[in-house]
């Protein structure tokens, strides 16, 4: 993409980070001189910069990276600590105590090159046949994903591997897709077999798709062959800025609150002009432009929907107008089903951000709100800073693109729940529709839960949804007693090891399936005393007594093993002001040392049919619990 | 701004060192920071600042400010 001239004056001016991204995202390449003011700029804005720390191991150059890095951090609000390993794939600093461990990386960033990874790799893969292609893809695989067991086994934060594009085209030149002996073909099914064993066997690890980012700056602008030759830095200053802006942007999915809802507004967002003014007929929505623009942005905003974004409508105008383009336009994309929530009155966007965030039982500080109004903008960012703000550009080309450098959009781990994110919200509209219904008819809570006809499955320590399960303790904030956050390494150890119980559970009902929603864990090493360590619970299923069937499913197991106290603990935050009563109102009292205890004796669980909800529980292969041993 | 002003401010800027440091007789060996990195950063600092292409003979020979000056007026940017 040709890119407009950097006027730095006007970039110094600029007052928000979104601001000073969005400029920089459609400029040309800051000039090293430029890039110390910018940063500058913007780490002086608000909020303040967090640290991020970053490991980087790498067989190449990597130093002159950093003004880059910096410059990306401070267009996050990340002050960037880099730790540049020792040149050279060293396994050193995969040990306990080395530079790098003790850094203590949020991500430890792995710049590799083919040949690293197999010493065939010097010469060209297309002298080789299909079979031996396969033979020296499983070698390398194997070889790849010794070093990356080897800094997985110790604490270096999430890795983020990379292995580096190569500098010159295909080996058989134009001809090679054609070729049985395809070097491209045979490199995109090693990236792909890549990223399926990372995805299935190696916790909290990434493969950063450096092709991509050639993809995006051309690969006369990735490579600068005289550092390259001279240095052994490969990264021309797009590709510098553009790896760079990707890692740092790995750091801020990690490092804030989980984004988790696109609030949108409509007008000169979803499609040009306003409906309101402009007639149905008269918004720019379809294939002429500007109207092809948007329709671009909206068809954009299925991807982030895939990727397990919320979308939601907050816009003011008469609904009905709205209504009328999202059912009846032609070339409307986003139709009512996409929508998790609609707020389209002419109330204040604050009050309707709140409202919203009410209904879907989130967090103000999982929204990200889209709109083209200065006054909306301004508004939000000073009513609910927790709420990212992100202003529809003023130049419809560049609308298409306006979400894709949200560094919050992007995912980190990606499981089957958060794609069915968008049904499942509108499956709980539905529900909250038939709860008012039973309400005004005076059938009650009761009649309908039941009519729900729900069932739950509970799972102990099973090691299949785990990235689900860590998922759940660093994204819940509301539904959960003690906050405690824990890594896919650490939820696997607790999974193995035979003095803790990790259970899950998953509910269906008449509507749909939830998915897993509820995470328990208990620490058994005392005899006859389970710990709870972690009780939590996604909001998406509050309400339906779920939370107090679960438990009481978890103490029947524990009573049964043998277990005749469970000790607690709730740890107040800001947010989890929903769980202050819960251990009280379950059969739990609070101790001198403001510890909660519950003596299974005296108050033995209930029977599974005082819940309105069927619970089968899979026991099998439940290595957390020693019937007997602990007795 | 004469030219070895300009040099010396980009050369502070880019070693992140006090101006004061460097003089018209600087040269790598005279600071720690001007190490192999840096002098690439140096060289993309110089190519930027004078609307220049250095190829990588250059690289190797602009490491001291003499050198340097002398090379930015034979390009006629004196």
């Amino acid at each position: 993409m040709s890119k407009r001239k950097l006027e730095l004056d006007k970039l110094l001016g600029l007052e928000t980070r979104d601001a000073l991204r969005r400029a920089l995202q459609h400029s040309a390449v800051p000039t090293l001189a430029q890039i110390q003011p910018i940063t500058e700029r913007a780490a002086s804005l608000e909020p303040a910069m967090e640290e991020f720390r970053l490991g980087i191991v790498r067989s190449y150059t990597s130093d002159l990276l950093d003004p880059w890095l910096d410059l990306a951090g401070a267009l996050e609000g990340l002050d960037v600590k880099t730790y540049h390993a020792p040149y050279g794939l060293n396994l050193e600093e995969a040990r306990a105590g080395s530079n790098l461990v003790t850094h203590a990386p949020d991500i430890t960033l792995m710049l590799l090159r083919r040949e690293d990874l197999h010493p065939a790799l010097v010469r060209p893969v297309v002298e080789l046949t299909a079979g031996e292609q396969a033979a020296l893809s499983s070698q390398l695989l194997d070889r790849l994903f010794a070093i990356i067991n080897a800094f997985r086994t110790h604490r270096v934060g999430h890795l983020v591997v990379t292995i580096l594009p190569q500098q010159a085209g295909p080996a058989l030149g134009v001809y090679d897709p054609q070729s049985e002996r395809s070097e491209t073909t045979w490199w995109s099914a090693l990236k792909a077999e890549i990223g399926r064993r990372l995805h299935v066997a190696v916790e909290a690890a990434l493969f950063l798709d450096l092709d991509d980012v050639m993809a995006q700056v051309g690969r006369d602008g990735f490579f600068d062959p005289r550092l390259w030759y001279s240095a052994l830095f490969p990264f021309a200053p797009a590709a510098a800025r553009e790896v760079s802006r990707r890692v740092v942007g790995l750091g801020a999915a990690l490092k804030f609150p989980k984004a988790k809802v696109i609030a949108l507004d409509v007008d000169n967002t979803l499609w040009g002009g306003i409906v309101g003014e402009d007639g149905f007929d008269g918004i720019a929505l379809g294939h002429e432009y500007p109207g092809n623009a948007y329709l671009a942005f909206q068809r954009r905003l299925l991807d982030f929907q895939q990727r397990g974004f919320i979308l939601v409508l907050c816009s003011k105008n008469n609904s009905a107008d709205v209504e009328q383009v999202l059912n009846t336009h032609p070339h409307q994309v986003l139709k009512p089903e996409h929508f998790a929530a609609m707020r389209i009155n002419w109330d204040p966007k604050t009050d309707n951000l709140v409202a919203l965030a009410e209904e879907l039982n989130l967090g103000l500080d999982s929204f990200i709100f889209v709109d083209d109004s200065d006054y909306e903008c301004a508004l939000v960012r000073r009513e609910l800073p927790q709420v990212e703000v992100v202003q529809t550009p003023a130049r419809p080309v560049e609308v298409p693109y306006c979400l894709d450098q949200v560094s919050r959009l992007e995912l980190l781990s990606l499981t089957a729940e958060d794609l069915r994110k968008t049904e499942m919200y509108a499956q709980e509209r539905v529900r909250r529709e038939l709860r008012k219904n039973a309400k005004e008819s005076g059938g009650g809570l009761n009649s309908y839960l039941a009519s729900l006809e729900m069932v739950m499955t509970v799972g102990i320590d099973e090691p299949a949804p785990l990235k689900r399960l860590a998922q759940m303790t660093q994204k819940t904030n509301q539904f959960n007693l003690t906050t405690r956050r824990y890594d896919e390494q650490q939820m696997r150890r607790m999974i193995d090891a035979p003095n803790c119980m990790v259970a899950h559970f998953s509910l269906k009902d008449a509507f749909g399936d939830s998915g897993i929603v509820g995470l328990a864990l208990f620490d058994l090493s005392e005899p006859a005393v389970a710990e709870l360590d972690t009780f939590l619970m996604s909001c998406r299923v509050i309400g339906r007594k779920a939370e107090s069937a679960f438990l009481n499913a978890l103490l029947k197991l524990l009573a049964a093993a043998g277990v005749r106290e469970v000790l607690a603990d709730h740890l107040p935050t800001p947010k989890n002001g929903l769980v202050t009563n819960f251990l009280t109102d379950h059969g739990f009292s609070v101790g001198a040392d403001g510890r909660f205890r519950r003596n299974l004796n005296a108050t033995p669980p209930l029977p599974d049919s005082v819940y309105p909800i069927a619970i089968e529980v899979a026991t099998a292969g439940t290595p957390g619990i020693r019937i007997g041993e602990m007795v | 701004m004469d030219l070895f002003a300009t040099i010396q401010q980009v050369i502070a800027t880019t070693l992140k060192v006090s101006p004061d440091k460097i003089t018209r007789e600087t040269s790598e060996k005279d600071l720690v920071a001007w190490d192999s990195i840096a002098h690439v950063n140096l060289m993309m600092a110089l190519e930027q600042a004078f609307d220049l292409y250095l190829e990588v003979e250059e690289f190797l020979q602009l490491t001291s400010v003499p050198a340097i000056l002398q090379y930015l007026r034979g390009q006629g940017k004196a």
